[in-house]
């Protein structure tokens, strides 16, 4: 089942009077459980492109539609809604909320979409649990690690269960023990709850774990390749 | 959830958070005190004009405010009293017979307003008997061998009554308040003479001591100085009902002071009996009905009844007798909230200020927040709330301070005895009691909370305007 799909989209930037073709006409599709890393050297347009998927930007010219939506046809406020509801952000640099314990910040966007209190305490014990941070509920981000940080980010873009989870770079700033955990972990969720996760990176070590490696040049989709994975 | 995150937020900068929390207290504090203070004044001199002077309302007959002559008494005085006292809130009534005359001495002469009274009544009526200067002698004696008249000081020291004598008595007696040892030798020469006037006397014990020593312990001085012989007595002349000029010597029986220095020098009292053999006006009438209330806030709603009731007679209460006096009570609520308006405006720019600061700090977190979901409404919510927090909480402390002083100050008094006597020349005590109503209170919660949401909008507009991409990158 498609859960995204890339129309011949393209974003330029028009920046001190010289236009830069960020996303150039690039079509492309990811199906539900894919577990998908788009690679390409800096500047290739991979951020712009996830930006573009999670409706965090809106393309210059092609359509994209996720679950359904026409991303170009909805308005800022729905935008903000449709991220809300369909999509999950994992961010290069944790970006959870500092005032809050790492149970609120899993149940916080379950809380914005208001579930009841019970269902939203289980499923943040659940995912509390898959991440390997049971016993963290109640720790402040500033007193968990970088990975741990990340495997709470992680629970967090995966609560409210949305269409996908886009990770831009989440391994950028982790060592290499915390990174494998972490991958481990979004492996892991991405069996057991068909969980589709779209991830931008340069880390071999992501790419290494992907069934699909896009890699981008220049805006444009230069491979496309399914792989078994590094297990 | 967002109320939590908006309450937890204030916190993550505690030391700027608490500056502006302070900064918001001290000046709520200081709001609240001056006008518990200024409001101190104002309740002080409508107590002292209902109290000692006007009571609530008054019955005339129509012409006597303006002529002020002895034959406009109320014509069917019987009548206006069973009237008064059988209107709802109407605690006690009392009659005066008021006559303008001439007092004085063998060192001078003034005018005055004689006001003969039914003493009895009046003590239930009015406080004027409670502010007789101890030492002076009594509101009115049991002897009836004499005139009597209850006079207030300023006229007592614009007559001369008073003198001011350094006994050697009252010079051991300026140790005990406080004096210095150095000070009483330097007023030693004067000890034993008399002055005839306050103005004297000062300018005697001024050339004796330093400009510093005179502001210090120039009033103690003047009290200890200030010396009145018991049985003093004066002359007070009139005119009678038949127009012709008439008076007696009058014996003090008592001196009171008040903070009203024209009221004080300006009313004799003397019994209603004594004037009437004196003038010839009637047992049972009078110029004057005089109405107490329950309480003030009945002054507004009984007044039109008794006027309805009595449409010949000229019926005022004492928010009309003296306007400026009303003017004050009514405009005093719209100048403290004017007042706190201003000082709240003021603190509001530190309010706005910190916000913009932890708006631009949280850029990224904005971003990341919007990005997920948080929609506009409750990025704008959090923000208000953070600012709203922030006002009250240094709004509620600034409260809370201030009812503290308030009671504390309330018991002990502010003594602004330096300024007594531009106070005292326009009725207002040179003692403050600090005093202000608990609904002041709400509407400077509310005052705060509007403070908080004004202060939001700009900060708040501008964590609406973050792009998230933008934000993200954290510029």
């Amino acid at each position: 089942m498609k859960v995204v799909e890339i129309n011949d989209v393209s974003k330029t930037y028009h920046d001190t009077e010289v236009e830069v073709k960020a996303v150039n006409g690039v079509t492309l599709s990811f199906e539900k459980g894919d577990f998908a890393v788009v690679v390409g050297p800096s500047g290739s347009g991979k951020t712009t492109l996830l930006n573009l998927i999670g409706g965090l930007d809106q393309p210059t010219g092609g359509e994209i539609i996720v679950a359904g939506h026409r991303l170009s046809e909805l308005r800022p406020s729905e935008l903000i809604d449709f991220r809300m509801e369909h999509v999950g952000f994992v961010f290069q640099s944790y970006n959870l909320i500092p005032v809050l314990t790492a149970a609120e910040n899993v149940g916080f966007i379950m809380n914005l979409q208001k579930w009841p209190k019970e269902k939203r305490k289980a499923r943040t014990d659940e995912l509390m649990q898959s991440v390997g941070l049971a016993d963290r509920h109640n720790s402040r981000p500033s007193q968990l690690s970088g990975g741990q940080q990340q495997r709470v980010a992680v629970a967090r873009a995966l609560a409210p269960r949305p269409e996908f989870i886009l990770a831009d770079e989440p391994t950028a700033n982790l060592d290499s023990k915390s990174a494998e955990t972490l991958l481990d972990i979004m492996e892991k969720l991405n069996r057991e709850e068909q969980m589709t996760f779209i991830f931008s990176t340069h880390d071999i070590r992501v790419m290494k774990r992907a069934r699909r490696v896009i890699t981008l040049e220049d805006g444009r989709v230069i491979s496309d390749e399914r792989t078994n994975g590094d297990e | 959830m967002i109320t939590s995150i908006a309450w937890k937020n204030v916190w993550r900068n505690k030391t700027r958070s608490l500056t502006v929390i302070a900064a918001v207290t001290i000046g709520v504090f200081a709001g609240v005190f001056s006008m518990a203070a200024i409001n101190s004044s104002v309740v002080q001199r409508i107590n002292a004009a209902v109290n000692e002077e006007l009571s609530h309302i008054q019955v005339n007959n129509n012409d006597f405010r303006s002529s002020s002559d002895i034959r406009d008494l109320i014509s069917n005085p019987d009548e206006v009293i069973s009237v008064l006292e059988k209107t709802n809130g109407v605690t006690g009534v009392t009659g005066r017979i008021i006559v303008r005359g001439i007092a004085s001495t063998s060192a001078g002469s003034t005018g005055v307003e004689i006001t003969g009274i039914d003493t009895g009544k009046e003590q239930q009526m009015f406080t004027i008997d409670r502010k007789l200067i101890p030492g002076t002698g009594s509101y009115f004696g049991s002897d009836t061998k004499f005139n009597t008249a209850f006079i207030g000081e300023k006229l007592a020291k614009e007559l001369n009554i008073i003198r001011y004598i350094l006994s050697t008595e009252a010079l051991s007696g300026l140790e005990t308040k406080g004096v210095p040892s150095s000070v009483i030798e330097k007023l030693r020469p004067l000890e034993g003479q008399r002055f005839t006037t306050e103005k004297k006397f000062s300018a005697a014990y001024s050339e004796l001591i330093s400009e510093r020593e005179k502001k210090r312990y120039g009033l103690t001085i003047k009290e200890t100085a200030w010396s009145y012989r018991e049985g003093s007595r004066i002359i007070l002349t009139f005119l009678d009902l038949n127009n012709n000029q008439t008076g007696a010597a009058f014996r003090i029986s008592g001196i009171y002071r008040t903070n009203n220095d024209l009221f004080e020098s300006l009313t004799v009292f003397v019994p209603a009996s004594e004037l009437r053999q004196l003038t010839g006006i009637g047992e049972g009438q009078y110029h004057r009905l005089i109405a107490r209330l329950e309480n003030d806030d009945l002054t507004d709603g009984v007044t039109p009844v008794i006027r309805e009731a009595l449409p010949e007679y000229e019926v005022m209460n004492w928010k009309e007798i003296q306007p400026d006096l009303a003017m004050i009570a009514d405009y005093i609520n719209q100048i403290y909230a004017v007042f706190m308006v201003l000082i709240l405006a003021a603190l509001a720019f530190g309010i706005v200020n910190t916000m913009l600061m932890a708006v631009l700090e949280r850029t990224r977190e904005l971003g990341m927040l919007a990005a997920i979901g948080m929609n506009r409404r409750r990025v704008f919510m959090m923000i208000m709330l953070e600012s709203i927090f922030l006002s009250f909480v240094g709004g509620v402390a600034g409260m809370a301070v201030s009812g503290i002083v308030i009671a504390i100050t309330g018991r002990t008094g502010i003594n602004l005895v330096k300024y007594s006597e531009g106070m005292e020349a326009f009725g207002y005590s040179a003692h403050l009691y600090p005093v202000i109503g608990a609904e002041f209170f709400v509407t400077l919660t509310v005052l705060i909370v509007i403070t908080g949401i004004v202060s939001a909008i700009y900060p708040a507009r501008k964590a609406l305007k973050l792009n998230p991409v933008e934000a993200l990158r954290g510029e």
